[in-house]
């Protein structure tokens, strides 16, 4: 009988020790699945296109949506950047009912956000950059850049996206235009 | 010897499941921490953004949300009526009070994943503030169900849960200060399609 309880006490002890150690897991899953994903923003981004290439997020342009869940009501595209290369500007011609820029940083937090009521005069065009290419560029600002957004982000690699209201139909060809025209590109200095 | 070994073999067991499966868990349930609710809607303002809780930050990585800034917009999602029912996809809604302050909103029936719910018709699951018709007091009915209905219908199809997703756009209310007196729309059941 005594060696019965032994064995139990044994076991409950084992079990104890097993919940614990499920808790410790538990934690240290939970903080390596940002780091491990492969189905993060980025990655699904990375198989679909190249650094510095618009790709569209909406299913519009054909073929399943590479990020999930955009508001039907939009369109909306991204590029991939990296800042160790250089500053990247980037422009979209046209103008539609509403857009919105949001740059991401390679885990998807988003580190910044502004729409059309920011920029002058509606047009969308920015340059991200880091704080030390900031100095550079304070220094001696280029003519070109003088009406841009400068979104200073202490970041490496990132994700630029805009989105754009499609109020109706009718909206459909000059939202996607409008899309398809803008640019992300490397800005020499 | 072999009983150590089985009882070290049981509680590696324990850990390991236990922790995989009680993450796994988490990410799953619709509800979380940093949650903000007001009626049936609830908000993540924080969610996306480096001061996230580590559940959120795990979701975005897992299922690549690329969440809205601040000064983009602020989604609320619904997944009950004001009764505190499930919402379904063959039953007949009315949504009904005011809207707070944003440039627009825009509203859509979405499935599980939280896309939109396909129609199999031109006409999307959708409606977007510019094109609802107004109550004199500014406030708007919206009806929402299977078959055609006067004033403001959203059109929904098919059967199985549902969940209203509703974006205010360019918004004050998406800075945490304006969100402690924001009233959203009731959501009322209407009725059951058999």
């Amino acid at each position: 009988m005594r060696s019965f309880y032994a064995a139990l006490r044994r076991l409950f002890h084992a079990v104890l020790l097993g919940l614990v150690g499920a808790g410790i897991v538990h934690i240290i899953v939970l903080l390596l699945v940002p780091e491990f994903s492969e189905r993060d923003a980025w990655s699904r981004l990375s198989m679909a296109s190249d650094l510095y290439r618009m790709n569209r997020l909406d299913a519009e342009a054909g073929g399943a949506p590479v990020v999930k869940s955009v508001d039907p009501l939009f369109y909306a595209t991204a590029c991939r950047f990296d800042l160790g290369e250089g500053m990247v500007r980037v422009k979209a011609p046209g103008n539609v009912p509403f857009w919105s820029v949001s740059v991401y940083d390679r885990n998807g937090h988003n580190v910044y956000s502004f729409n059309d009521h920011t920029a002058t005069g509606g047009v969308l065009d920015a340059v991200v950059l880091t704080p030390a290419q900031m100095i550079d560029v304070r220094k001696d600002l280029p003519e070109d850049l003088q009406g841009a957004v400068f979104v200073e982000a202490p970041i490496d690699e990132g994700i630029f996206v805009i989105r754009s209201f499609v109020p109706d139909d009718s909206w459909k060809p000059i939202v996607s235009r409008f899309l398809d025209q803008s640019s992300c590109e490397l800005q020499d200095f | 010897m072999l009983k150590n070994a089985f009882l070290m073999l049981l509680s590696l067991a324990i850990a390991i499941g236990g922790g995989g499966a009680s993450v796994w868990y988490a990410l799953k349930i619709q509800d979380g921490v940093g949650a903000i609710r007001i009626g049936q809607w609830t908000a993540f303002p924080d969610i996306g953004t480096p001061a996230a809780d580590p559940y959120s930050k795990a979701r975005v990585a897992r299922e690549g949300v690329l969440a809205l800034g601040r000064a983009e917009g602020l989604s609320f999602v619904a997944e009950n009526d004001a009764a505190g029912d499930e919402l379904k996809r063959e039953c007949t809604y009315r949504l009904e009070g005011g809207f707070p302050t944003a440039r627009f909103w825009t509203l859509y029936a979405a499935d599980q994943s939280l896309g939109v719910v396909d129609t199999g018709k031109t006409r999307l699951a959708a409606l977007q503030s510019y094109e609802v018709l107004r109550q004199p007091d500014n406030s708007v009915i919206i009806s929402v169900g299977h078959h055609p209905m006067p004033g403001n219908w959203l059109l929904t199809d098919g059967s199985g849960r549902m969940y209203f997703v509703l974006t205010f756009y360019d918004t004050p209310i998406a800075s945490s200060t304006g969100l402690s007196d924001v009233s959203l729309p009731r959501i009322v059941k209407a009725g059951c399609d058999a």
